[in-house]
């Protein structure tokens, strides 16, 4: 999990982290890990206006 | 604050010439624009101009995955080919992935025969779980769809509607509740 919350990058509000997803990786890529031998990706949903967004959890 | 309107499009699942299930789709569609605060409309994969010298993400069409990460739900109308769904269908919904976690869809499955398209039906659903969506439990057979439509593709009689009904319901709660779930519910 990343630590700071994630903003809408529509409207501001806060955004809820609702899943993580897993994406098959090697070492070089950005955000692999070793305990899933992959990378994470989260992904938000906006409260306000409906908006999704996502990122690659960084180490 | 009113709620907002649910998005639930309808895809037709097939390009094929003479499809009987483009009837069952504007069925659906028409039957899903009569519920209160629902926006739909029939997605035709057969106009979607993907490629097919490559596959996955790489050839999304903006345009259709704007619609997925819009939509609250999806239906999704399956004819049975060879005891399978179509291939076509499954390289339209490899174009997209992170559109569809945690949204709700159903699958209305079409056959000449009397299953009503379940084995197609059966086969998609391990690829729905992967593709992130959430199935519910009621599925929409045609079943013989060459004897459920007359020659303006409208149903010769209302005998589909209440399975329809139960379909819909279910598929609008989900929708409903997972809109929720994402909004609202950390996974944190």
């Amino acid at each position: 999990m990343s630590a700071a919350k994630m903003m809408c990058p529509f409207c501001g509000s806060e955004m809820n982290h609702h899943a993580d997803k897993l994406t098959y990786s090697s070492p070089e890529e950005p955000g692999y890990n070793p305990l899933f031998d992959g990378s994470i990706e989260e992904f938000h949903k906006c409260p306000a206006c409906g908006a999704s967004a996502s990122r690659l959890v960084l180490n | 604050m009113a709620e907002r309107a649910l998005y639930i499009p309808v895809i037709l699942g097939t390009v094929r010439k003479g499809r009987l299930s483009a009837n069952a789709a504007r069925l659906m569609t028409d039957e899903l624009s009569k519920r209160p605060a629902v926006e739909t409309e029939l997605i035709d994969i057969a106009t979607l101009q993907l490629r097919t010298d490559d596959a996955g993400e790489a050839i999304k069409d903006p345009n259709f995955a704007a619609r997925m990460d819009r939509a609250d739900a999806l239906v999704i109308v399956s004819p049975e080919y060879n005891h399978g769904y179509s291939g076509m269908l499954k390289h339209v919904l490899d174009s997209c992935l992170q559109e569809y976690i945690h949204k709700a869809v159903g699958i209305a499955g079409v056959s000449a025969g009397r299953y009503g398209g379940t084995r197609g039906i059966q086969d998609l659903l391990p690829v729905m779980r992967e593709l992130g969506l959430v199935t519910i439990f009621w599925d929409a057979n045609f079943s013989h769809a060459h004897k459920l439509f007359g020659s303006e593709g409208k149903p010769l009689d209302n005998s589909l509607l209440p399975l329809i009904d139960k379909f819909l319901k279910e598929l609008i709660w989900m929708a409903r509740t997972l809109r929720y779930g994402r909004e609202s519910i950390s996974l944190d």
